[in-house]
This record gives structure tokens, C-alpha cells and sequence, in this order.
């Protein structure tokens, strides 16, 4: 009880054993699965590098907040993998080593908007067109905002890019066994 | 016996100017967040420019109530408090003020970096490399200047309110580094565990710490009351200081992160009971026998119910985090009135109450109104336990119809609506009461002079060595 009575009035001695006891917890949960866990940062077989292209899309799903609305993970429950599947196959549940490219990740947090982690391949280019024009000509009921100017700036640059990149997703895991993937 | 204005203003200026501009931004930012609200229920509302779309104004409220409402108030009231408890004056005023400009500029130019889309694209760690290295230098100066005033105390005994102060300013350094720099050199699933390992505990070993170190302070004071229980406090502190900091994968349960980490999370979690329910104890034990006063102090009804909803914060965290309950309540809206009533319900009212209870004696008058001061409380309990209820019960509907792969998704967005027309309502609720509090606050300050007595300070209750 003499060491309960020193925090009473010894500043340094507490601080120090404020901090070493939260380093414990601290390190065990971040520093050392960061140098344990092989398949955090290993890619898996199919998972192709990002092109430039591509790399502007994800700085446009960055800079417009995508990830807000919409996470990019299938998890590892039933639902997940039925509701995010495509004409009759289910969605394969996501593993950490699809994530090894991405800077940010966009793993999400928030389904506002549906997951995204499979969409790459669902719908063609005309489609995502038209729906970043207004989500609810398409979708009736939908709350996500209209991006015109994705489309109307610069050429829409940043809507190809974009939808370059929203392609790619799920597409390393080639889960669909007709290869039905749209362009 | 009244004293000129200039007279009054001269006491702990770094504690006020802190207060007075969190206030400012609590106002502007809970706006920014009713906007936010509406989108919800008009989608088309404020048309299409760019920097008005939710992906932009959602960072804008997030970053601004937390960082230049809660973190400046916090660290206003803290400014007080230290220098009371440790029978000393604040070792730098000028060092303190120069915080204040620094924090405040940077909420400034945070505003503009959100509307432009500039963004890290991690939760809480949105803003830009250069106004994290700001912060970061304002929460060394911040530390500083607390510890230095601890260093020269005349109070030999440290109150438990000093221990959470100097427990959050060291934990807060680490976590605000992993989360805001360390990350940049990881990618993925790595990335995505710092992040959450930062965000979880910038709540947990930022807000918390602060939040029972001003109430731990003001609870004796404004209920004329001595501490319940010193050993209770004590089991408090070093309960959380171990067992909070393991929980940050609890945000990925079922998702992709190793099982060990999940149920590590889940586990801690779970002991995250001890160190609230002493705090709790430890708090209605304290103005147990003096309900009576809560009826008439603003000051006490704000503590009170941010006490239970921290309590209620601290049940439903453990809840969550079990795997079944995450299957439903994960990626809703539940988990965002969840997030409200930690940061809206529990530590904005602990804050709030140190400024109501501080303010009038930093400027040795009384406060303006306890009347509006008390309309501001109902005004914000309203508003909150309508925002929590009506998120709570949208969520949990909408993640069992999403558990039915049969309904198509939008269906479940269409369901939620009445939720969200409810939570406007509440919104609308709560920025009112915001309103009042800021006014009260700026009379308070700068109102004319009155002939009235000025505040009092109770008796030291506060225990002190």
C-alpha cells in the first residue's frame, strides 16, 4: 500500500506508471501484430497493382467521402456473402491480404450505402454514369448525393478514373465463374 | 462592490478564451451537423455544390465538435482546474494563450481543408499533415504548461482529477501519433488496426480522462459534497488505464482481422465495466442525500445526466462488441447514436457543467441565467435522448432486415426515414440549446455590469494534501 500512497503525491512516479501500464495493451494490439501477422501485408496471388488511373479514382473515392457511406468488406457472416453476391454466386468473404495496395484503406464503417468490396464487374460504365448524374433515376428512395461534376469537369476525368478504379473491386478474387464481369 | 469589466477579465485568460471559442465552434459545428441531418431526410437539399455534399460537411462536424468544441472546452476547464488544485497559478498564461491561437487557427483552416475535399481519407485523422503537426504542437505546449503548473503545486496531495489530466495528456500523445502519423507508412488491413486502434481511443484515453477529470472536480464542488470514495477512485484509474487500450478491433469484428485480435477486443471490452461502474459509484455516491439541489443547478443537472449516459455509453460498448450483437447493430446507425451519447451525452455535459459551475468565478460575477441555463439543459437532454432512441431503434431494425438477404438494400434505407425525420427533430433540439448555452456564456463574460453578488466557491470539498 506504501507504492497506492507514492501516486498520492509523487507526479513523475505516477506519470511513468500511467504510461507503462497503457504500453502494454498498446503494444500488444498494434505493434506486434504489425510484425506477426504475414497475411496483413502479404498480397494474394491475383491482386494487381493499381494503375495511375486507377490510383486518381481512389483519390476521388477519397476526396468525395465514398467511404463514409460505403464499407469494403464482405464479413465473414452468411448475410454478407448472399446479399453482396451477383446472379446466384456469393460473395467470397474478404481476407486482409486483398487489402495489401490500398493507401488509404477504405475498409468503412458505416453502411449507408451498400458494401462495395464486390461491386467491381456488377454494372457497366453507362450505368455508373448515369447514376452519379442522379442515384434516384435509377434507384428510387436512394439518399446518396448526385456528383455532376465528376462527369462535367475536365472531360470527366475523374468519372473514368473513378469508375476505373470501382472496377477493380472484389476482381482479385475472381469470384464469378462465368466472368460475367461488365466493362 | 461591482468591478469594472476590465477589472473582471483579468483572471485566467488562457481558461477563457479557450471556453468562450469552444463554444463558438460548438454552436457552428452542431449547425453543421443539423445540415447534415437534413440531407438525410431531402437529399436534394442545398443542391449539388461541391463542398455542401455529405462526404465533405460529415468530416467538417466530426472533426469540429470533437477537436474545436470538446478538446478546447476540455482543455479550457482544464486550465482552471489545475491551477485551483494545485493552489498555484497556471505556470504560462502567455504560453497558454499562444495555445489558444494555435488550436483555434487550426479549427479554422480545418474548416476550409474539409469543404476543399483535402482529406487523409482516415476517420479523425482527416485533416492534412501539416494541422496534425499543429496539434500535435499545441498538445505539447498544452502538456507543458499543465505539468509545469503540477510541478510547482503548493498542494502537496495530487486530487484524482490531476491523475486523469496527466494520464490523458501521455496517453493522448501516443495515440494521436499512431493514429495521424504512424500510419503513413502501412497499408490495409495494418492501416485499418492503427486507425481504429486511435479513433477508439481518442474517445477512450482522450475524452474519457478528461470528461471524469472535470467531473471528479465539479461533482463535489457543486453538490457541497465530500469524494465517496478514494480508493474507488483510485481502482477507476488504473483499471482504465490498463484496459482500455486493447479494445480498438472491436470496430472489425467479423470482418477481416485476425480472430485472436477480435476476441482480445471483445474480452477488454467486457472489462471496461470496472473502471465505469467505480467512476459511477463513486459519482452518484457523492450527491447521494443532496438530490434536492439537482432540481435547482443547472450545473448538477448536467453532471447527473452525464453520468448516466456514460453509464449507458459503457453498457452498451461491451454489448456491442459481442459477436452476436455485432451481427446486427455493426455498420447502422445504432453505433452512431451510440457514438453521440459518449461524446453529446457524457462528456459535452461533464464540460458544460465545468463551465457553467467556472466561468461566473473566473469573472466574479454570477452566471447570467440559471433560468436559460437550465432551458439549455432540457433544451440538449431532450434533443439527445430523442437523437439516441430513435437511432438506436432505426439501426437495430435496419441491421436485422439487412441479416434477410431477401430485402433489397434500398428498402432498407426507405425504412429508415421516420428515424431520421426524428433525429432532425432532436438535431433542431439540440442546436438550440447550444444557442443558449453560448449566449448565457457570452453575457456572462461581457454582459453589463450587475449589482448582483458575485459567484461564491464552496468550501474545499475537494479533498486536497
Amino acid at each position: 500500500m506504501k507504492m497506492l500512497e507514492k501516486f498520492d503525491f509523487n507526479a513523475g512516479f505516477f506519470a511513468a506508471c500511467a504510461l507503462l501500464i497503457f504500453l502494454v495493451g498498446a503494444t500488444i494490439t498494434t505493434a506486434y501484430p504489425a510484425f506477426t501477422e504475414d497475411s496483413w501485408s502479404k498480397p494474394n496471388d491475383g491482386l494487381h497493382q493499381y494503375s495511375e488511373s486507377q490510383l486518381n479514382g481512389r483519390e476521388v473515392y477519397k476526396r468525395e467521402g465514398c467511404w463514409y457511406c460505403h464499407t469494403q468488406q464482405i464479413r465473414t457472416l452468411e448475410p454478407d456473402t448472399k446479399r453482396y453476391g451477383w446472379r446466384g454466386v456469393d460473395a467470397p468473404i474478404s481476407v486482409p491480404s486483398e487489402y495489401v495496395n490500398d493507401y488509404p484503406h477504405f475498409l468503412g464503417t458505416r453502411r449507408i450505402g451498400p458494401d462495395l468490396a464486390r461491386v467491381g464487374g456488377k454494372y457497366d460504365k453507362s450505368w455508373h454514369r448515369a447514376h452519379f448524374m442522379n442515384p434516384r433515376d435509377l434507384v428510387p428512395g436512394s439518399i446518396m448525393p448526385p456528383f455532376p461534376w465528376l462527369i462535367a469537369d475536365d472531360n470527366g476525368r475523374d468519372f473514368d478514373d473513378l469508375v476505373n478504379y470501382l472496377q477493380t473491386l472484389g476482381r482479385s478474387r475472381d469470384w464469378r465463374p462465368a466472368h460475367d464481369y461488365e466493362q | 462592490m461591482s468591478s469594472t469589466t476590465a477589472d473582471r477579465l483579468k483572471e485566467f485568460p488562457s481558461a477563457r478564451w479557450f471556453i468562450i471559442s469552444a463554444a463558438m465552434f460548438f454552436v457552428i459545428t452542431t449547425f453543421v451537423g443539423l445540415l447534415v441531418a437534413t440531407k438525410f431526410v431531402w437529399p436534394e437539399f442545398m443542391g449539388t455544390a461541391k463542398w455542401l455534399t455529405f462526404g465533405r460537411m460529415r468530416p467538417m462536424h466530426v472533426n469540429g465538435v470533437i477537436f474545436g468544441w470538446l478538446l478546447a472546452a476540455d482543455m479550457g476547464v482544464i486550465f482552471y482546474l489545475v491551477p485551483k488544485l494545485c493552489g498555484t497559478g497556471l505556470w504560462s498564461e502567455k504560453l497558454g494563450l499562444f495555445t489558444v491561437v494555435l488550436f483555434d487557427t487550426i479549427i479554422l483552416c480545418a474548416i476550409f481543408t474539409t469543404s476543399l475535399g483535402i482529406t487523409q481519407g482516415l476517420e479523425y485523422a482527416e485533416l492534412p499533415f501539416v494541422l496534425d503537426v499543429g496539434v500535435t504542437l499545441a498538445w505539447v505546449l498544452f502538456g507543458l504548461n499543465v505539468f509545469m503548473t503540477i510541478a510547482k503545486r503548493k498542494h502537496k496531495k495530487i486530487y484524482v482529477s490531476l491523475w486523469y489530466t496527466m494520464g490523458a495528456i501521455i496517453w493522448t500523445a501516443i495515440v494521436y501519433i499512431t493514429g495521424n502519423f504512424a500510419v503513413m507508412f502501412f497499408t490495409g488491413v495494418n492501416q485499418a488496426n492503427l486507425n481504429w486502434f486511435y479513433v477508439h481511443n481518442a474517445v477512450g484515453l482522450i475524452f474519457t480522462p478528461l470528461g471524469i477529470a472535470i467531473a471528479y472536480y465539479f461533482i463535489p464542488k457543486a453538490a457541497n459534497a465530500p469524494l465517496y470514495s478514494h480508493k474507488l477512485s483510485m481502482i477507476g484509474f488504473w483499471s482504465i488505464s490498463f484496459v482500455y487500450v486493447w479494445t480498438g478491433a472491436h470496430h472489425m469484428i467479423h470482418g477481416p482481422i485476425s480472430q485472436w485480435l477480435q476476441t482480445v477486443s471483445i474480452i477488454f471490452s467486457a472489462l471496461l465495466i470496472i473502471p465505469v461502474w467505480t467512476v459511477v459509484v463513486n459519482f452518484f455516491g457523492t450527491v447521494s442525500g443532496r438530490w434536492d439541489q439537482v432540481r435547482r443547478d443547472p450545473v448538477l443537472k448536467y453532471l447527473m445526466a452525464g453520468t448516466t449516459f456514460y453509464l449507458l455509453t459503457c453498457f452498451q460498448g461491451p454489448m456491442q462488441a459481442l459477436r452476436s450483437v455485432n451481427a446486427i447493430t455493426s455498420k447502422t446507425d445504432w453505433v452512431v447514436g451510440h457514438a453521440h451519447m459518449a461524446l453529446f451525452g457524457g462528456f459535452s455535459f461533464f464540460v458544460i457543467a465545468g463551465t457553467l459551475y467556472a466561468v461566473p468565478l473566473m469573472v466574479r460575477r454570477p452566471l447570467y441565467s440559471v433560468k436559460l441555463g437550465n432551458h439549455a439543459f432540457w433544451f440538449m437532454l431532450t434533443g439527445g435522448l430523442i437523437y439516441f432512441f430513435s437511432l438506436w431503434t432505426g439501426g437495430f431494425i435496419q441491421g436485422l432486415q439487412w441479416n434477410d438477404a431477401s430485402i433489397p438494400f434500398v428498402n432498407t434505407v426507405i425504412s429508415m426515414q421516420p428515424y431520421w425525420v426524428a433525429r432532425l427533430v432532436a438535431g433542431t433540439l439540440i442546436f438550440t440549446g447550444a444557442v443558449v448555452y453560448l449566449y448565457n456564456l457570452s453575457r456572462t463574460f461581457w454582459g453589463p455590469d450587475t449589482e448582483e453578488a458575485p459567484a461564491t466557491e464552496t468550501a474545499s470539498v475537494v479533498q486536497r494534501g
